[in-house]
């Protein structure tokens, strides 16, 4: 008989898709065949996983239809299993996967929607934190604002994409007009995620604002920031975007 | 071998002798906006380990109006390999900032090599697994610094070399490891259909004052090759079959904190405060009779 190790290795192949066989003569069949019996675990597994994946990249699911999506998550759980067992927190490379995925390559903003979706779920789960206010800003220094480094609020995320993910993102929402449709050649998005408050903004940004928030939440300075962004769209744009991200609480005390 | 948990542990638990409802995202802003009577909540430990946010936040706001009991589905404590330090860790994080009236996990497995197959799986009752499992017990009391409570897992399969038969191992993991009993009603029910036994008789094992709380759920039916396996996928109401034996078990053990668990098609708050009614009429009929301390049999007769 296996030792529990052997034995815990061998069920997880098969709950995974892999062969019952080899536990034929260690599960009591009573009336079952050893793969009908396993079947039942198997099943928890894809099913359960698969509701969780469901959860988390909803839009995609939707987008694709439920029973296509219950195959493409069955390909995944085998492939990628969760390896903890926080599961709000799994689920990090399904994107890609679905990037990979050939049967979608007719659908290539499939991968960048899931990414807005995982990016969603990082930020409405990060820790919260006091946040800086522009009143807090003003009361820097003109002398010294030149060379301050924000720090980005756990929460925020950033993602660019050559699909209009924020009006394909609130197509899917409860409050959305059922006859509305989008555009999928209607263009590139820069998007911000922040979860100051209650809930996660999505903030659309040009792309000069854009690379100034890229800028700012890698770390460097007011100064370094605005150089990077002349030349890319308007003159106000940069300005603009910093005071949309101070307002949402993009970044620290 | 003493294995019990050196472990200064807490008061008993808070959790009142009545009904209570697993706590879902779906009904939390009704519960706070309604707070209807029910004496305790339970939640999933592993979906509220996130440092903030709004789940979190929700969770504190309930902490505030009602007992809280943590119910854990990832340990998988029946894993042969050494427990998820990290996992664990987050645990007690999670653990000090609620101060739950109880903490459970499950008499199953969840992990293997790694993988979290997010399923409860029952063991082959072996002294290997017994020493394993109570080894895991133990590092959890310890981890946690109180006692805990361990679930009767559902079954869907035996295995040919289990020699202890699963109400004697439960009970040797309570007196090995000092931990208390969940004592899941349903569960028993599930099983005993599946493989044949008798489920009176096997709650009739279980000792009443090692019982801290019952769970009651809705289970399926799955056609299996022409024959019908029970799956407890907790997403219907509670079958009068397992009623029955909810109501022969708070007779036999007295009342005991009741969770209604509903976890799949999960319905209107309305309906687990239904099916919560009906558990704390079973307990409210048998509050005064105080089954657990037996008179003493002629202690003075002579």
């Amino acid at each position: 008989m296996p030792t529990l190790a052997e034995l815990q290795s061998a069920m997880r192949a098969v709950s995974l898709g892999g062969d019952a066989a080899p536990l034929a003569g260690v599960i009591i069949g009573d009336g079952f065949s050893t793969q009908e019996r396993l079947s039942i675990h198997r099943n928890n597994t894809t099913i359960l996983l698969g509701e969780s994946l469901g959860a988390t990249f909803r839009i995609v699911k939707a987008l694709v239809g439920d029973e296509f999506f219950a195959n493409l998550t069955r390909q995944y759980i085998r492939t990628n299993p969760p390896t903890a067992p926080c599961l709000f927190e799994y689920g990090a490379n399904f994107p890609e996967f679905l990037g990979h995925t050939p049967s979608l390559a007719e659908l290539p903003y499939i991968e960048d929607v899931a990414r807005l979706e995982w990016l969603w779920n990082e930020s409405f789960h990060a820790p919260a934190a006091p946040v800086m206010t522009t009143a807090d800003l003003g009361a820097i220094g003109a002398d010294d604002l030149n060379a301050l480094v924000l720090n980005p609020h756990p929460s925020l995320r950033l993602i660019t994409s050559p699909y209009p993910l924020k009006q394909i993102w609130d197509l899917h929402q409860c409050d959305a007009d059922p006859e509305a449709l989008v555009n999928l050649d209607d263009g590139e998005n820069h998007l911000v995620l922040v979860r100051s408050q209650l809930d996660v903004q999505i903030i659309e940004l040009g792309a000069g604002g854009f690379t100034l928030a890229s800028c700012l939440a890698d770390g460097a300075c007011l100064e370094d920031a605005f150089g990077a962004v002349e030349g890319i769209g308007d003159a106000n744009e940069a300005p603009n975007a910093l005071g949309l991200l101070i307002a949402a609480g993009a970044f620290q005390r | 071998m003493d294995q019990q948990a050196q472990t200064a542990h807490r008061l008993e638990s808070p959790i009142p002798a009545r009904a209570g409802i697993g706590l879902k995202a779906q009904h939390y802003q009704e519960i706070l906006e309604t707070q209807p009577d029910i004496g305790w909540l339970e939640v999933h430990s592993e979906n509220y380990m996130c440092q903030g946010g709004p789940t979190h936040n929700w969770l504190m706001a309930m902490r505030e109006r009602f007992p809280i009991s943590m119910h854990g589905v990832g340990l998988s404590l029946g894993s042969a390999g050494p427990l998820d330090k990290n996992h664990l860790g987050r645990l007690r994080t999670l653990e000090q900032s609620l101060e739950p009236g109880a903490v459970s996990e499950h008499l199953s497995w969840s992990i293997a090599d790694g993988v979290y197959l997010n399923d409860l799986i029952a063991l082959p009752y072996t002294e290997e697994s017994l020493d394993i499992f109570c080894d895991h017990v133990v590092q959890m009391q310890d981890t946690l610094k109180r006692r805990v409570l361990i679930e009767n897992p559902s079954s869907y399969l035996r295995y040919e070399h289990s020699v202890i038969p699963e109400p004697e191992f439960l009970l040797a993991v309570a007196e090995r490891t000092d931990c208390r009993i969940l004592l899941d009603v349903n569960n028993v029910y599930v099983s005993a259909k599946n493989h044949g036994f008798d489920p009176i008789d096997y709650i009739n094992q279980i000792p009443g004052e090692l019982v801290k709380e019952i769970h009651m759920a809705g289970h399926s039916k799955t056609v299996i090759g022409g024959r019908t396996i029970r799956v407890d996928d907790h997403g219907s109401p509670i079958c009068d079959a397992v009623w029955d034996l909810y109501n022969h078990t708070i007779a036999l053990m007295g009342p005991k904190p009741t969770l209604i668990e509903w976890d799949s098609n999960i319905p209107e708050l309305g309906v687990l405060l239904g099916e919560a009614a009906k558990a704390d009429r079973v307990l409210d009929q048998h509050r005064h009779t105080d089954v657990t301390k037996p008179e003493p049999q002629h202690a003075h007769a002579r």
